[in-house]
């Protein structure tokens, strides 16, 4: 659809993330996978492999393993901000699932949808903005074009 | 079952599948498109707009939670040491314990056999309170002195709305370990528990670490807001006479600057504020009465030292802790 018909938002943090302290936005992450599904297989190398080095790195982050039977493996991600996000790892390799968890962690949780600006200030202007009558030489009376000999 | 086996032989080609349940039962099933699909579908659909929304649940109800390794990552996010029992001690509202109490008292045990031995937030929330005011004070009459004193405590009570302090609470994952007896958390249940856990940081860590989590987290509130958006005035000429006295500088004069369209309906002027000749402030209205009292405020502004151009507050990082060894903890299974 075209930008108009779909959403937009602005840029902008949860909460002024970063100006005082720097707190990762995902709050819990949940691997749902099968124990013996073909599917699963790059989910059940990454609990092998690197869920655990991840938990380590990411101490504020609740890691949850959920085996159960289902068809198709998913990552379920919380965010601070109330927003879930489910990504499907079907048929994934344990480097991708640990690329796709990065990318999460790295996220705020804030939508994916169009940035109407790429940048956002608190302070547009430090010198005063712009307005029509700035800089220009007062005058008494109403203003009025130049005389037949100021022209040219 | 020779009537099974005759009608499977003949009926495979239209693509029916037989599933032997047992010997006298025989189900049907096709890959196919299913025709109860739609009628199951509006049924539903139409069974929501009666009902309307299921209601909503606690995180705790839902699956995948474990208290304890979700406040040791509460605490971890925040990157600050909180002392485990006095943390848990926090999200506990008197809200909960009562209705815990009736629910025990409901299955019919007895009331000494069934006392929770839970205690509630009741102390840490007004001392949360009380350590949260004087901070916010301490902090505004720092970081702008030429503020008086309405001034400051517009802005510190601003920042103590139920609005503001929740809106951080929910932003900080607050809201999923508060046990509270209502669900969504109610605003109140939600403020006073976001002010126990700020009592809580200061046993464990000290007030030094409580004054730097309100500075990271509530004051940054403030920014992009007008002080004048927080602080009514009702008579800003009137309290910049004021605080010209106040410094020993002349009575402010206005003055005419510029107008534009003034028999028109959109007329614009402008109007600046002389103090010994020399120009204060400049301020543009529909009328001149709405200019002057621009020009005052743009004035009192300048004066009190909270224009939008001013120097930025310091946010520097505090003194890193040494990464906590709750992160083993963190990975108990469910």
């Amino acid at each position: 659809m075209t930008a108009r018909g779909t959403s937009s938002r602005f840029l902008q943090s949860v909460l002024q993330n970063g100006v005082g302290r720097y707190v990762c936005q995902l709050k819990r992450i949940s691997l749902i996978f099968s124990k013996n599904a073909q599917s699963s297989l790059g989910a059940r190398n990454f609990i092998e492999e690197g869920v655990v080095d991840y938990a380590k790195k990411n101490p504020g982050t609740v890691v949850y393993i959920s085996p159960e039977p289902c068809r198709i493996p998913r990552l379920v991600a919380e965010y601070l901000n109330g927003n879930v996000k489910e990504e499907k790892i079907t048929g994934k390799t344990s480097q991708e699932i640990s690329d796709l968890v990065t990318k999460l962690t790295n996220q705020s949780g804030l939508d994916i949808i169009r940035i109407r600006k790429p940048y956002h200030t608190d302070s547009p202007s430090i010198q005063g903005q712009w307005h029509p009558f700035t800089n220009r030489p007062p005058s008494v009376g109403p203003i009025r074009p130049p005389g037949k000999e100021a022209s040219t | 079952m020779a009537s099974g086996l005759l009608a499977s032989r003949g009926v495979l080609t239209l693509g029916l599948h037989y599933q032997h349940v047992c010997r006298s039962v025989l189900v049907t099933q096709t890959r196919q498109k299913k025709r109860w699909m739609k009628a199951y579908t509006r049924i539903m659909e139409a069974k929501l707009k009666l009902e309307g929304p299921p209601p909503p649940k606690r995180r705790s109800e839902k699956p995948n939670w474990d208290f304890h390794a979700e406040v040791e990552a509460f605490g971890a996010r925040l990157q600050e040491n909180f002392q485990m029992e006095r943390l848990k001690a926090a999200f506990v509202n008197p809200c909960y314990v009562r209705v815990e109490q009736e629910r025990r008292g409901a299955l019919g045990l007895e009331p000494e056999t069934a006392v929770l031995a839970l205690k509630d937030n009741k102390e840490l929330r007004t001392r949360g309170v009380a350590l949260t005011r004087d901070f916010l004070s301490d902090w505004c009459r720092a970081s702008f002195p030429s503020l008086p004193a309405e001034g400051a405590s517009a802005l510190v009570d601003h920042l103590m709305t139920p609005e503001v302090v929740c809106h951080v609470a929910r932003n900080l994952g607050v809201e999923d370990l508060t046990m509270s007896a209502e669900v969504p958390v109610p605003d109140d249940v939600l403020y006073g528990t976001f002010c126990a856990v700020v009592a809580a940081l200061e046993e464990s860590s000290g007030p030094q670490r409580a004054g730097l989590f309100l500075r990271d987290f509530l004051t940054t509130q403030l920014i992009g807001k007008d002080l004048f958006d927080l602080w009514s005035v009702v008579n800003p000429m009137g309290l910049l006479v004021e605080e010209c006295t106040r410094r020993g500088l002349p009575l402010p004069e206005p003055r005419l600057l510029r107008s534009a369209g003034a028999s028109t309906v959109l007329p614009l002027f402008f109007v600046g504020l002389y103090c010994d000749k020399k120009l204060l402030a400049e301020g543009p209205g529909e009328t001149l009465l709405a200019a002057e009292e621009e020009a005052a405020r743009v004035g009192l502004r300048k004066l009190y030292g909270y224009t939008e151009n001013r120097r930025p507050l310091d946010f520097s990082p505090a003194p890193q802790l040494h990464a906590s060894q709750s992160n083993t903890q963190a990975l108990s299974s469910g």
